[in-house]
């Protein structure tokens, strides 16, 4: 008896299958896509939103006094600078506490903090000191704890060792603080140096999206994965969530989810004159650890399973959709790669074809909107881009995408092999070098142009 | 920083500036008044009042002997044909698809179809099935065009003569009754323009207008004529607003989105060149059809234009269109001028009428510049000659004085003012509702009173009480579905056009052979139907299998015949 009829039957059933499946995971693709670019334009959809996310108009007195906690590793390049801003800030220092915290062993880092202590006490600044931990493990949200049982002022921020941040930051968080009784206010955080890497356009403008529009999405439903700096808690909220949890590579989008657990209102604030300035990782290497972090941090959140406490189904799958999203993102690299595969290898119906086509539809859809997203950028900074810069997105963009999928699974192969050591990231202030630090009220960060209400 | 207002410069008025719908010179376009709370609801309410008015004369006038006038047309018979296609064979065509037309409209066709209890039998016949979705297509596209008057000019006045002339005339019900593509995509135009004039202020409308537009123009592409008017609109509705990149860049995107899903088709199956990239006109590519070759082909057709005092245009204008309606067709005309002159003139004051004014010309362009051409063609011109009269007429009633205590005494002539308007056209005098007859009796127009689809089905019911269904039969597309979607099929039941043209109809099943022809159905008209396809002889041997016939059916009334012959072998 001959097996041809069979093996044809099975090779059958198996494309049958193959193809049913492409085209669900297609689908779902599809419609995973389309909510992703809806809220990356939340805010520029909805005009209340876009209303609501500026920041006041009108300073407050200053009232809130504030501990600013400055986590550093081997940041020896960037520290001293950044201690510099914290202390500049237009807010009166007897309200400013600065922190700068370093494990023992971060001699180099701790020196140069020390060096800039002493040079401020002789301006007569003395409300900054280092505080240092010896035990494991040695890492941000560690560091942060340590921080804050340290510390004493009503409230609690954190700026990386890199940030520049806005001078007049404390003013506006003062100001929505006692406007609004808001008891955790996220500031925006935004990456400028666009043109430093073939991938840093495409990086910057991802934090842009995430802080102008998709917070504020998800702080309307009450689920709100904070952002690691620019962040301002009340004392007391952290005390009632306990603090950051030490095992969590992201423990900044796992404390938002907890605190949005306790049904606690987080008030999102992007305004382009005040955001926080960083750089985007040197290299593409420290980028895809950067990324590998995040997705496994994601996926150590998801996994914790606190996101179930969420009061609304609502919230509950929205947590669900943003710490699986690294799932998703992984499932779309490899779809591409599937799928164009059997496009050129399967013969199949033309609907069923074009279905299969839907993803990249939206994948140019998505570049679309981070193209237009590049001149509202620019613009929003007073930046002009190069002929170059959209070109190089186009020819990094799929490039981009493999790389954010690679790091997807990186970061799915780490959790699953248990490895869950913190991979630090370098910075080497390439923010900051067109910009002395002297030009801290420069127009672009808004000048004078918000004023004390009296 | 560059700092952009977060303001939007909207080229229509508020709701409530218009406290009675009938604007005053008083009450400024650019300024409206802010209304009392009161007079804003009075408004709102005359406007629902009116839009609901007009809504039912829509489907009164539309709805109204629908299925029996006027007489089913061979491409209602096409586009039902080619949607039964989709819902029995999942093609695009139950022939080969020769990228003749984009296939959005028979997709939603097929979409509507799909839902009805007795799909193409619901309404009687597939083409009344086809007329229904054409009647809730007109009554959804007067929604639609109100609104848009009313954004455009702010004005009640512009949006009641707009939807009043789109509804009553006698041009627009003509044709609007019939299945064509050109009404579903004059839906689509309306509803981008109706999303690109909203004042939301959001990204997702600008989308949704480019998302309309891409599928108006892959329903006829012939669509692609308003691209840069609506264009031009949008951009002037969105570039103070702090989204307008987004706004505009997602409204080109979502169209060109949708347009390229044409092509897409068209690559995936292998048919988006020519073989040999051959484009010769004179020698078609025979292995396969392509899409653009037959773009190409279009393009290069050319029955006369305008300047032609022979060409198509002309003799659709002074047989076909102006005898339907000559005040629509002149008197839009003469409006699309003003307005064009008013909107050039002062393009930030008068944008609505500027606006209005190139639809209509953009359209009137591809009209005139002497492609090839169907009767029906004058569809997409009919709601924007609509939309300049409207405006046109609002503008000439505001000058009617209107301030304060006079204002009450000027709604009250502008309203008079209407109705004489209104009751001109109505009557014999325009003739869209009432006309004299050859005996100078006052009738209602044919449209409301001549049954003529009756005989087409008397003519079906021959087909099926005297024709076996095994038989080979020529006619035309209008009995195409019955044939072969209610039992007893005829599946040997082909048209002429496809017996002459697709290779596989013409060569395999028939050879070519009058000899292979049982019966030849004419329709009406199909004679010289048949004698103007046949420029390359390819009608030839069906011309001659009528040679070899008989009558044995005839229905003669006025100028329709009908008619069922029998070859003789």
């Amino acid at each position: 008896m001959s097996l041809d009829p069979i093996v044809q039957a099975v090779s059958h059933a198996f494309g049958g299958l193959l193809l049913a499946g492409a085209v669900t995971l297609s689908l779902l693709l599809t419609i995973q896509s389309v909510y992703t670019l809806y809220i990356m334009l939340y805010t520029w959809d909805r005009p209340e939103a876009y209303r609501r996310a500026k920041a006041p108009a009108r300073f407050r007195p200053p009232q809130k006094s504030f501990t600013v906690m400055l986590p550093a590793r081997h940041e020896e390049e960037v520290i001293q600078t950044t201690i510099e801003r914290v202390v500049r800030a237009r807010y009166p220092l007897s309200l400013l506490e600065v922190a700068v915290i370093c494990s023992a062993d971060d001699t180099g880092t701790i020196a140069k903090a020390q060096q800039r202590i002493a040079q401020l006490r002789g301006r007569g600044v003395e409300n900054v000191r280092v505080i240092t931990f010896n035990n494991r493990p040695i890492n941000k949200p560690h560091g942060l704890n340590v921080g804050l049982r340290s510390t004493q002022n009503e409230v609690v921020t954190i700026f990386d060792a890199e940030d520049d941040i806005h001078p007049d930051i404390f003013n506006v968080v003062n100001t929505v603080m006692l406007g609004e009784q808001a008891s955790v206010v996220q500031c925006g955080v935004q990456l400028m140096n666009y043109q430093s890497r073939w991938y840093s356009a495409l990086n910057v403008l991802e934090y842009f999206f995430w802080f102008k529009s998709r917070l504020h999405y998800h702080a309307r439903l009450g689920m709100t994965p904070l952002g690691g700096n620019t962040v301002f808690f009340t004392r007391a909220v952290l005390k009632r969530v306990g603090g950051w949890d030490e095992q969590d590579l992201t423990e900044d989008a796992d404390i938002g989810i907890r605190i949005s657990c306790l049904g606690e209102a987080i008030r999102v604030v992007y305004d382009d004159r005040y955001v926080t300035r960083e750089e985007t990782p040197p290299t593409l290497g420290q980028f895809i650890k950067q990324r590998s972090r995040w997705s496994q941090g994601f996926l150590q959140t998801l996994l914790k399973g606190e996101w179930k406490r969420l009061p609304t189904l609502g919230q509950r799958l929205l947590a669900l959709y943003t710490l699986g999203f690294p799932i998703a993102q992984a499932a779309l690299g490899l779809y591409m790669l599937v799928s164009l595969l059997m496009m050129f290898t399967l013969k199949m119906p033309v609907p069923v074809a074009i279905a299969l086509y839907l993803p990249f539809y939206l994948l140019a859809a998505h570049f679309t909107l981070t193209v237009i997203g590049l001149y509202e950028f620019t613009a929003a900074h007073g930046l002009k881009p190069s002929w170059k810069t959209p070109l190089v997105m186009a020819l990094g963009y799929l490039p981009y995408q493999w790389v954010l999928a690679y790091a997807s699974v990186r970061a799915t192969a780490r959790q699953l092999r248990g490895i869950n050591n913190w991979e630090k990231t370098q910075h080497i202030g390439a923010h900051r070098q067109a910009e002395p630090l002297e030009a801290t009220s420069s127009p672009t960060h808004g000048g004078r142009d918000a004023r004390h209400s009296r | 920083m560059r700092v952009i207002p977060d303001e939007t410069r909207v080229i229509h008025h508020p709701r409530g500036g218009d406290q009675s719908g009938l604007r005053t010179r008083g009450q400024d376009a650019r300024r409206p008044q802010q209304p009392t709370a009161g007079a804003g609801t009075r408004s709102v309410g005359l406007e629902r009042f009116l839009l609901l008015l007009c809504l039912l004369t829509g489907a009164l006038s539309h709805g109204y002997h629908l299925f029996l006038y006027p007489l089913y047309i061979t491409d209602e018979g096409i586009y039902m044909q080619q949607a039964w296609s989709v819902l029995r064979e999942t093609r695009l065509s139950p022939y080969t698809y020769y990228y003749d037309h984009a296939p959005a409209g028979w997709l939603v066709i097929a979409a509507w179809v799909s839902v009805l209890p007795h799909q193409f039998e619901t309404f009687g016949n597939a083409i009344n099935t086809g007329r229904v979705l054409m009647l809730l297509v007109h009554l959804v596209s007067v929604f639609l065009l109100f609104h848009i008057a009313r954004r455009l000019s702010g004005s009640l006045i512009a949006a009641l003569v707009a939807t009043f002339l789109f509804n009553l005339s006698p041009l627009a019900v003509y044709y609007q009754r019939q299945v064509l593509l050109d009404n579903l995509m004059v839906f689509w135009v309306l509803l981008s323009l109706y999303l690109a004039t909203s004042d939301d202020r959001r990204i997702l409308t600008p989308l949704l207008s480019g998302l309309a537009l891409g599928i108006s123009v892959v329903t006829k592409e012939n669509a692609i004529f308003f691209v840069p008017v609506i264009g031009y609109l949008l951009y002037n509705q969105v570039r103070q607003r702090r989204n307008y990149r987004f706004a505009l860049g997602f409204w080109l995107f979502t169209s060109g989105a949708i347009i390229s899903l044409y092509f897409l088709y068209a690559v995936l199956k292998n048919e988006l060149v020519p073989s040999h990239l051959n484009f010769n006109l004179n020698q078609p590519p025979a292995d396969h059809v392509a899409l653009l070759y037959t773009i190409w082909q279009q393009l290069h057709r050319s029955q006369g234009s305008m300047l032609d005092p022979h060409s198509l245009f002309w003799t659709f204008s002074l047989d076909a269109w102006l005898p339907k309606d000559t005040f629509l067709l002149a008197g839009g005309m003469v409006a699309t001028l003003l307005n064009l002159v008013q909107g050039l003139r002062d393009r930030k004051r008068h944008r609505g009428q500027l606006v209005v004014a190139l639809l209509a010309t953009s359209y009137a362009f591809y009209l005139v510049r002497g492609s090839v051409m169907l009767e029906f063609y004058v569809v997409p011109l009919v709601p924007f000659l609509a939309l300049n009269i409207g405006l046109l007429v609002a503008r000439i009633l505001h000058l009617v004085p209107g301030r304060r205590w006079l204002f009450v005494l000027s709604a009250f002539v502008q309203s008079l003012m209407l109705v004489c308007f209104f009751t001109v056209l109505l009557l014999p005098t325009g003739g869209y509702l009432l006309v004299r007859d050859e005996f100078g009796k006052v009738v209602p127009h044919d449209l409301y009173k001549l049954p003529l689809t009756p005989l087409q089905e008397q003519q079906l019911a021959f087909i099926r009480a005297h024709i076996p269904p095994t038989a080979h039969i020529i006619m035309d597309e209008d009995l195409w579905v019955q044939l072969h979607d209610v039992r007893p099929y005829y599946p040997l039941a082909h048209s002429h056009w496809k017996a002459a043209s697709d290779p596989a109809v013409r060569d395999k099943l028939f050879a070519r052979n009058w000899q292979n022809i049982d019966y030849i159905v004419l329709s009406n008209k199909m004679l010289s139907a048949m004698q103007q396809n046949n420029g390359d002889g390819s009608e030839n041997y069906i011309l001659e299998a009528l040679q070899h016939a008989r009558p044995i059916w005839q229905l003669t009334r006025g100028d329709i015949s009908l008619a069922i012959y029998q070859v003789q072998k």
